[in-house]
């Protein structure tokens, strides 16, 4: 190995460059004799030169529980992650077909309730979904679809399987960085992208504006689309503001907003001016304080009135929160073939029920060996990593699975596939997973690309932003043959 | 544009325009200091006019019991309990233009942040430590940058009228209050026979206006300096010119000839002020007492930003019910509550 990876230990890992072998995969060989040529200190300073070019564009987050609001950049680790043409194609379906359920399933929830009806998942488990808005049964939504944005979390096991950790078809984020991420790695590696034919995301910007454009009410031919923000204090403002600049869209907060007559308005220099899309990055629960929170300073008031009578679209819709929920997750393959008559492409991560005694019990007897989620958090929060826990935090657990069930699942600990991480004078393995996103307008697209998070941490398992993880530039090839072809001159 | 969105990029042209003049005061006055010898009670009134100059007397005071320089320095540059120390008007620039990264370009942000950026870099802190003016003049830089980049960079619809109202405003306000301290401080002889000329000099530096003025008049006459700082048109400093541009922004926003009843209140006042300065003569001015006048000139100024928020920024809170469609031609004569200065960090 060349080196900078004189050192590196793959640690009977799955990892995603070098077979356990210590032979580098083929659809690395381009990537490797570029970076592996570097000294140290080169590779330190493009790396530098690049968090420097990312604090000056202000490529942030913000860090909560900060009394100075801090900004920090999102870690970013220059050697990128690289997925062959055949891969992707397998990632692509298994999306497809996961949203496509996922949006029959929602469409059925709020409608006809025929899955509940015939059992195949417990209408007491929908019910009892924190994020279930019963208010909104029997309201059309535009084209009948309700998760328009999805950012799917996907992780491989030790034999390289891709499975499903979440779906997060809420307020999914990430998608700027990983805009950005390319941008950066355009700049430190110019010369890799003409030798390898990694296809773009750069159209991420437009895509999002079709599909948005594609949720207004009939017969506006021009509708007015804004990103709505919680505002400037939100830990992920900079996408937002980031997003709205690549569709050319405004960005506003609620209180730029108001709903008159069952229309909602911007205030603008000229007067009112009325919107018919909303790609909201705030929660349903703050969206309309008459609806819902009722403490809620960041929405307007009178907006879910103007969605019910199709005066706005929202994106994604209400409720899409059942989804989400850890426990409704583990029915997902159950979800698929109801609906579509497959079987996933893209399978679950084995989850047990904290609902289902059994499950539980099981849950209960192993909490040394397993993860156990809370099933409405994320972030990385909520969660108890068994192996890892001490003693006293998993009888704390214990405690609270006796006391609400429903509210916890549990899945073994995965062994996480490893990439190489540039750590000081040389790369080590980090545990990645993979976030790619997925828009639904007149049809399903996923861009060919995502953002793969690192867990930073030596062994950390934890690849979320708020919990130190990091991140990395995705390419996915054009094209097996030709990308091997490069290879062989 | 939203109204909010015109409302943070007014501000944001505000703040910067506010940082320099006070960099720029702080850099004078270091020369004039320079010059003048050390003479120690003319130097503690010195400091004090210009704690006076800027506002900022009774926040000093609750900090320090006595005017020191460099206590007053630190004040005005770096104090965090001071939100208008220049710090803290570049930091209040950079959040208003981070609520509006959408509509100002990318070379614009990364102007006001790059200030920031190099405020908590380990060569910025040492140097603000130190009090250098390396410092005031690496601040003064960034804010050149900033209206260069401003000039380059924006399109010449809304976003550019609203930075010009905030520049423009901002800027003829700082010019009035140098010019009052200036002349109160005159009334006191001090004690070097040299001082005087040297502290109108210092104005005229303070506003950036020594070499202008030097190609006018080689004499520093007092009434001179005043009439060119106040009525000069030619002067992108002078209180005169920036009112008319603060009028032809306004005429730019309404896009039209608006006459008689129908005319906008901001339109209205900018434009009377800016006929009572065309029209002015200093001989007046100083007749009727130069303070009372600069007095009555910033309460004008303060009425006609009052205005422009009522115009544009709650004009649509009062629009009538059920228009479905863009509505044309903010509201003529909107009477309001009074202008709360804007809170950039609530």
């Amino acid at each position: 190995m060349p080196g900078l990876f004189n050192r590196y230990q793959t640690s009977g890992f799955f990892d995603e460059v070098f077979t356990p072998t210590s032979s580098p995969r083929p659809h690395y060989r381009a990537l490797l004799s570029r970076v592996g040529s570097l000294q140290p200190s080169e590779y330190s300073a493009l790396q530098n030169a690049v968090d420097a070019a990312f604090l000056r564009m202000g490529v942030t987050f913000t860090v909560y529980g900060d009394e100075q609001g801090t900004e920090r950049i999102f870690p970013f680790d220059l050697m990128p992650r690289i997925i062959p043409h055949s891969e992707w194609q397998h990632i692509e379906t298994g999306l497809i077909q996961r949203i496509t359920a996922l949006n029959l399933f929602l469409n059925d929830i709020y409608h006809g309730q025929k899955i509940l009806a015939d059992k195949v998942v417990p209408a007491e488990l929908v019910v009892s979904a924190a994020h279930y808005r019963p208010e909104f049964r029997g309201v059309r939504v535009p084209r009948g679809v309700y998760i328009h944005i999805c950012g799917t979390d996907l992780v491989r096991d030790d034999r390289g399987r891709y499975f499903v950790l979440e779906d997060n078809g809420r307020c999914p984020s990430g998608a700027s960085y990983m805009l950005e991420n390319r941008n950066a790695m355009k700049r430190a590696f110019p010369a890799l992208f003409q030798s390898l034919p990694v296809r773009p995301v750069d159209s991420y910007g437009t895509m999002l504006r079709e599909t948005l454009a594609h949720l207004a009410p009939r017969g506006v031919a021009d509708p007015v689309i804004v990103v709505l923000t919680p505002g400037v204090h939100n830990s992920a403002y900079f996408e937002h503001c980031y997003l709205a600049r690549q569709m050319g869209v405004p960005i506003v907060e609620g209180r730029d907003l108001i709903v008159r007559g069952e229309r909602v308005f911007m205030r603008t220099t000229k007067g009112l001016c009325q919107v018919h899309v909303i790609y909201r990055r705030i929660d349903d629960d703050f969206l309309d304080p008459l609806v819902f929170r009722p403490d809620s300073m960041l929405g307007v008031p009178g907006i879910a009135s103007a969605y019910r009578r199709g005066h706005v679209a929202l994106a994604n819709a209400i409720g899409t929160g059942v989804a989400d929920d850890k426990a409704v997750y583990a029915l997902v393959p159950k979800i698929i073939k109801y609906y579509l008559d497959q079987d996933p492409i893209l399978p679950n991560v084995k989850t047990y029920l904290g609902v289902n005694k059994r499950d539980c019990s099981h849950m209960l007897a192993n909490l040394d060996k397993l993860v156990v989620k809370a099933v409405n958090e994320s972030g990385g929060y909520g969660m108890l990593m068994g192996p890892k826990a001490s003693k006293k935090q998993r009888e704390e657990f214990a405690v609270r699975i006796r006391k609400n069930p429903r509210n916890y699942i549990a899945q073994p600990v995965l062994n996480l596939s490893r990439h190489p991480v540039f750590v000081g004078q040389g790369f080590e393995g980090r545990h990645v997973d993979l976030r790619p996103y997925v828009l639904y307008g007149d049809r399903v697209r996923v861009v060919p690309g995502g953002l793969t998070r690192v867990a930073l941490r030596k062994g950390s398992l934890v690849v979320n932003s708020s919990q130190g993880g990091g991140s990395k530039d995705t390419w996915v090839l054009w094209d097996d043959q030709k990308n091997q072809a490069l290879e062989d001159r | 544009m939203l109204s909010r969105v015109a409302d943070s990029i007014y501000w944001m042209a505000r703040y910067m325009e506010r940082a320099e003049n006070t960099a720029r005061l702080l850099v004078s006055t270091r020369d004039l200091l320079l010059d003048a010898g050390s003479e120690g009670t003319s130097q503690e009134r010195l400091w004090g006019a210009i704690l006076s100059a800027t506002g900022d007397e009774e926040g000093y005071f609750a900090l320090y019991r006595r005017i020191k320089g460099r206590d007053v320095a630190s004040y005005l540059t770096l104090s965090r309990e001071n939100p208008n120390s220049i710090v803290g008007n570049v930091q209040a620039a950079r959040e208003n233009a981070r609520t509006v990264r959408d509509q100002i370009s990318d070379e614009l942000w990364e102007c006001i942040n790059g200030l920031k950026i190099w405020f908590e870099s380990v060569a910025g802190r040492a140097e603000s430590r130190n009090q250098t003016v390396a410092f005031h003049e690496r601040v003064l830089l960034g804010c050149y940058h900033f209206q260069g980049v401003a000039a380059s960079t924006t399109p010449r619809g809304e976003s550019w009228h609203f930075l010009r109202l905030g520049t423009c405003l901002e800027r003829a306000d700082q010019t009035s209050r140098l010019l009052d301290t200036c002349s109160g401080l005159s009334r006191e002889m001090p004690p070097h026979p040299d001082a005087q000329p040297l502290r109108w000099a210092a104005l005229l530096r303070s506003c950036s206006a020594w070499h202008a003025f030097q190609t006018r008049s080689s004499k520093l006459d007092p009434c001179k300096i005043a009439e060119y700082l106040l009525l000069d048109e030619t002067f992108p400093r002078s209180v005169a010119y920036c009112v008319r541009e603060v009028k032809s922004a306004l005429r730019s926003l309404y896009g039209h000839e608006i006459r008689g009843a129908a005319m906008p209140d901001p339109v209205r006042r900018a434009g009377r002020l800016h006929a009572d300065l065309a029209y002015a003569e200093i001989g007046e001015i100083l007749e009727r007492g130069l303070h009372d006048y600069i007095d009555d000139l910033q309460t004008r100024m303060i009425r006609i930003g009052d205005s422009i928020f009522r115009a544009f920024v709650l004009y649509a809170d009062l629009t009538p019910v059920g228009v479905p469609e863009m509505i044309a031609g903010p509201l003529s004569n909107v009477s309001g509550g009074d202008f709360a200065e804007h809170q950039s960090q609530q």
